[in-house]
């Protein structure tokens, strides 16, 4: 049966699978069974790894209950019409044992019917972080902790909105096949296996632990990772925001425009203001800056930057097909691992300046 | 007698599962009808207003407040449509229209603006009024390019087929206003109220005082690329504007 985001326009592919048996057996031991598209992003290992390490519901969640961090993936996964992901969140739930009507009946009214007034306010956070109009996120915050969380749960549904954030992007900017994974639940296979697939999904799906405080850093957006002393995130979110600095693939300044545009766009002025002080340690001059971050060009970038500074923008709100279409330009103008890179650079920025709009109170 | 009994149990049983089995197949082809009729409304709805007012009714219901924002206005018109309109058949004027709305809208939507509304034969587009967008005054001057280039394919396609050429006058302004769904009990719409529209619209008929077909404002220049080529025209007053209006004509 269709599932909501059925009509949504996807293109063909824009990455090849390659087999990397470590990677694989990686997420494997993480998730419990294989991960379905990891094979696209062999050639930039921090990205890959990124893709497992981020699922919230693997040891990253104190506070808040498993089941509707898998509803907020879900609602999120809609909002940016992430086909695969989407198609991943309702595979999973399916396999948990919900049925084909109540996931519909889900999809079609998640604010009312089947959700308390707590999990409805934790829906509409997470879908005012996803949309991240700053100053109507601080809002949505203030009714989430008038609903009853406390702010700890609070930081955790922004995380698993940003995490979300994060892999819809990397997962709808190379357009990963979703069909595979949509027809998944009514596969024979499947559905003889479900309830030995189920049960060692559950063995892997676990509450998290407090964690030993992460040393001080100094790579940007550290502050994020602060933001999350003694959660199991911040060792995570330190690990991947670190191996993304320090990834070879593109430059850092590259890295940094990326950042600049994304956290311009999305209004978030502290992680804009974090880009900017960096950036100017990094040999482009106050005028060539201000007018890269204005008119998203200058004759002074290098040709990579050229082409991924003004395409950062587009990811931030997007259709998923005239994205990929874009996108496929991009490719052809970057080298493969270049191009996944970007990928990654521009979805985790998506995921962290949204993050960054909710923390930073912008009221 | 104790099988017979087991016997009857079973077929009783059996009929109950029957009947809920036939009862949930109702149920889901119920649902999926009542999916399909959802799905075909919010493309009717994405027919009559923008897909971002569309998702934003969808998300926010009705009673989605307003908010005061900086906005990039474009109006657009046809230049001789009163005469054009004289000179063709009603089904045919009708044609060109569609036509010529229709690639004046894909312009506008692939730089990332918004049609709020056909007006006759003009045309209202804003930058920036749905999402945040910092780039708004080059997009609303890339998407007035986009237009030109359209106007000039389209003249081409109508001249093959004997009909006069369009000419198209487009004026842009940036500034405040108040963005949001305004209107009435029985009909509303997402709109954007304030000076920054009429000045737009002012601004486009003096596309026909200088004989250029895009102009932009002072306060739009100030926030533009410097690298797309202007000319300065010079100041003219327009109705409802106490200072005198400077423009500049948007050459690339």
């Amino acid at each position: 049966m269709a599932n909501a985001l059925h009509h949504v326009a996807w293109e063909r592919c824009l990455l090849e699978p390659r087999h990397d048996a470590n990677l694989e057996a990686y997420a494997r031991r993480k998730m419990g069974v294989p991960h379905p598209a990891i094979r696209y992003f062999v050639d930039c290992p921090w990205l890959a790894r990124a893709l497992v390490d981020l699922h919230a519901e693997y040891g990253l969640l104190i506070r808040l209950d498993l089941h509707l961090g898998d509803l907020i993936s879900l609602v999120v996964s809609q909002e940016n019409s992430c086909r695969y992901c989407y198609a991943a969140v309702r595979t999973l739930l399916r396999i948990q044992g919900m049925s084909e009507a109540r996931v519909q009946r889900m999809e079609q009214d998640l604010t009312r019917e089947d959700l308390g007034p707590k999990a409805a306010a934790a829906i509409a956070f997470a879908r005012t972080q996803s949309r991240s109009v700053p100053t109507v996120a601080a809002r949505e915050k203030k009714q989430l902790l008038g609903a009853g969380f406390d702010v700890d749960t609070m930081k955790e549904i922004a995380f698993v909105v940003a995490s979300t954030d994060f892999m819809n992007r990397a997962s709808t900017i190379p357009a990963i096949p979703s069909r595979r994974v949509e027809q998944a639940p009514d596969r024979l296979r499947v559905r003889l296996l479900r309830p030995l697939i189920a049960r060692v999904l559950e063995a892997h799906r676990s509450r998290g632990r407090p964690a030993p405080p992460v040393g001080p850093a100094a790579y940007p957006y550290a502050g994020l990772v602060a933001a999350y002393a003694g959660s199991p995130i911040a060792p995570v979110l330190a690990q991947t925001i670190e191996a993304m600095w320090t990834s070879p693939l593109l430059t850092r300044r590259c890295k940094l425009l990326m950042f600049a545009v994304i956290a311009r766009g999305i209004g978030c002025s502290a992680c804009a203001a974090e880009a900017d002080t960096t950036l100017r340690g990094e040999s482009l001059t106050e005028r060539t800056l201000t007018q890269v971050l204005t008119h998203l060009d200058a004759p002074e970038l290098d040709p990579v930057e050229r082409v991924l500074v003004p395409f950062a923008r587009e990811t931030i709100w997007y259709e998923p097909a005239p994205l990929q279409r874009r996108a496929r330009g991009v490719r052809e103008q970057l080298s493969g691992p270049q191009f996944l890179e970007a990928v990654g650079v521009l979805a985790l920025a998506n995921g962290l300046c949204r993050l960054g709009a909710v923390l930073a109170d912008h009221a | 007698m104790t099988w017979a009994l087991l016997t009857v149990v079973a077929l009783l049983l059996l009929g109950a599962l029957h009947r809920e089995r036939r009862r949930t197949q109702a149920l889901q082809a119920q649902l999926e009808a009542a999916a399909a009729d959802l799905q075909h409304l919010q493309e009717a709805c994405s027919r009559l207003a923008p897909v971002g007012v569309v998702q934003r009714l969808i998300a926010d219901g009705a009673g989605a407040g307003a908010e005061r924002k900086v906005v990039t206005a474009l109006f657009a018109d046809l230049v001789g449509y009163t005469a054009l309109s004289e000179r063709l058949e009603p089904s045919v004027l009708a044609r060109v229209l569609n036509g010529y709305f229709q690639r004046m809208s894909d312009a506008i939507h692939d730089h990332r603006g918004h049609v709020a509304t056909f007006i006759g034969d003009g045309i209202l587009a804003y930058f920036g009024a749905l999402q945040p967008n910092p780039w708004q005054c080059d997009d609303a001057v890339r998407a007035a390019l986009a237009m030109r280039g359209a106007i000039r394919d389209y003249n081409e396609e109508l001249a093959a087929q004997g009909l006069p050429p369009l000419a198209v006058g487009v004026g842009i302004h940036r500034g405040p206003g108040l963005a949001g769904l305004v209107g009435s009990r029985e009909r509303t719409e997402y709109a954007f109220v304030g000076r920054t529209v009429n000045l737009a619209a002012r601004v486009q008929t003096l596309t026909r005082t200088h004989q250029v077909d895009i102009l932009v404002t002072e306060a739009l220049r100030e926030h533009l690329d410097p690298r797309f080529v202007l000319t300065p025209m010079p100041a003219e007053t327009v109705k409802g504007i106490a200072e005198p209006v400077v423009t500049y004509a948007v050459r690339e």
